[in-house]
């Protein structure tokens, strides 16, 4: 692979991962709003 | 969100954490001797993942204990939880190493010791599972899935760290850690490796809360009077 | 009653109700001898050549005494969860003392099976013995080893709904390692490589089973 093609691989990467944090952040305040429930 | 300012922090400084390992893992480190193009990046995902693994099914083992002590359900949630995570993580690091045993020795699978140790920690942990669906009653459930966990505690330790080490031949590179207690890596390799790892782990114990507090509330739900 | 009195009461009343209808001994007998015949069947003199015989027959005896472990061994619990005899058990004895009696039970199941089906697998498989001793220490540890997984796994299983169904996966994955040692010594009293140190492996294997057995069981057992 080129030094460019690894460029393609790491942005992948950090898409998948910031893409699943931010699910996680929504995950997160779900999960606050049902524990608040009486 | 109704955070507290450290609790937003600590999660941003995570994805910054991880972030920088990733582009750490292909600019920062350099490749490593013996293997084929640029495979030897998957080190720094592959590695820490087995790594969160063992932590998780170590973290079932010890809540294990802890409900077999103090009898309270959420510890029996606390170790199922991390059983759960823990089979996703070995799953990915199984997925992952068999991704570079194609590109370094065209084949999937090579009857490995290291692969076939996890393979087993699979098999062990899959039948927690398997246990946790087939006992009605709760407490019964808990008390068993505990003991099987607690077993895991030796289990666990022996695949990933005795059993392949033990074989006279193996596929895997020399662990980093080995018999002279050195380490023989290249620094900055190592340094990503241990940011991934201890990155992956803290991601761990977030995803590891989140799925317990899940627990919880099912459970509070199937009681409601 | 003294532990070791209770103990041995619990392995006494094993074998006598196992001697009342033979249930387990037959169960265990007939597996072993009908997958036997099997391998024998497509494996013989004319089957494999010998030197694929050395690398294949070992792994193919354990294959059938850990089969036959998972057929005949459970009943151990199954048939008291079923029966309700287990509230009695409960109720009669130190949980130790019933692990240590039902390890017992089970293993002395196994060393009468071994002791019938070894020399019949070795004489018509014609296994060269080259090293009796070590062939005796794979089996009496490894059945042993074998009894120890299998009794608090089955003490495990019998508590859930799928009983006896469920103890195979759940035992496998434990009996692995002991099954690969078990194997590598075989081979070894049988000719061929085998590696170093494997006889501590096995009886560390033995001992740490014993001593999480001793410990795990009473929790397994008791709510």
């Amino acid at each position: 692979m080129i030094e460019g093609g690894i460029g393609w691989v790491a942005a992948v990467n950090l898409v998948i991962w910031t893409g699943l944090f931010l699910y996680l952040l929504r995950l997160e305040a779900k999960v606050r709003d049902l524990e608040k429930e009486p | 969100m109704a955070l507290k300012p450290l609790s937003i922090a600590w999660r941003w400084a995570l994805w910054v954490w991880i972030a920088l390992a990733i582009v750490g893992a292909f600019y920062y480190a350099p490749l490593a001797q013996d293997f084929i193009g640029q495979s030897s990046r998957i080190l720094f995902f592959h590695v820490p993942m087995a790594w969160a693994s063992f932590v998780a099914f170590l973290a079932a083992g010890v809540w294990s204990v802890l409900y077999l002590w103090k009898r309270q359900p959420d510890h029996d949630r606390a170790a199922a939880a991390a059983v759960e995570l823990g089979l996703v993580f070995a799953v990915l690091a199984t997925l992952t190493g068999a991704m570079w045993a194609k590109v370094m020795w065209h084949a999937w699978w090579n009857w490995d010791p290291r692969q076939m140790s996890i393979v087993i920690a699979l098999a062990f942990y899959g039948a927690y599972l398997v246990l946790r669906g087939g006992v009605e009653d709760p407490e019964a459930r808990a008390r068993l899935c505990a003991v099987y966990a607690v077993i895991g505690l030796v289990v666990a330790p022996y695949l990933y760290f005795v059993m392949p080490r033990q074989a006279e031949f193996s596929l895997h590179p020399q662990p980093v850690v080995n018999a002279t207690a050195k380490v023989e890596m290249n620094s900055r390799m190592l340094q990503v490796l241990l940011v991934s790892s201890f990155g992956f782990t803290v991601f761990f114990f977030w995803v590891h809360g989140l799925r317990r507090r899940l627990l919880r509330l099912a459970d509070r739900r199937s009681v409601a009077p | 009653m003294s532990w070791l009195s209770e103990a041995g009461a619990v392995f006494a009343k094993d074998w006598r109700a196992e001697l009342r209808s033979r249930h387990a001994l037959h169960t265990l007998l007939l597996f072993a001898v009908t997958t036997l015949i099997t391998v024998s069947v497509a494996l013989g003199p004319l089957g494999v050549s010998s030197t694929e015989r050395l690398a294949v027959l070992p792994a193919l005896l354990w294959v059938i005494l850990l089969f036959a472990a998972a057929a005949g061994l459970p009943r151990a619990f199954v048939h008291e969860e079923e029966t309700h005899t287990a509230t009695a058990l409960r109720l009669a004895a130190t949980p130790s003392a019933v692990f240590a009696g039902k390890v017992l039970y089970s293993a002395s199941l196994l060393f009468a099976v071994e002791a019938l089906l070894v020399p019949l697998y070795v004489a018509v498989m014609q296994l060269p013995v080259a090293s009796a001793g070590d062939l005796l220490v794979a089996l009496v540890a490894g059945g042993l080893g074998l009894a120890l997984a299998s009794t608090l796994l089955a003490a495990i299983a019998a508590q859930a709904q799928g009983r006896a169904a469920l103890f195979p996966i759940l035992a496998f994955p434990i009996l692995l390692p002991l099954l690969l040692l078990s194997i590598e010594l075989t081979r070894g009293a049988v000719g061929g490589p085998v590696g170093d140190g494997v006889v501590t492996n096995l009886v560390l294997y033995d001992a740490t089973m014993a001593v999480a057995g001793l410990m795990l069981f009473p929790l397994a057992w008791n709510p």
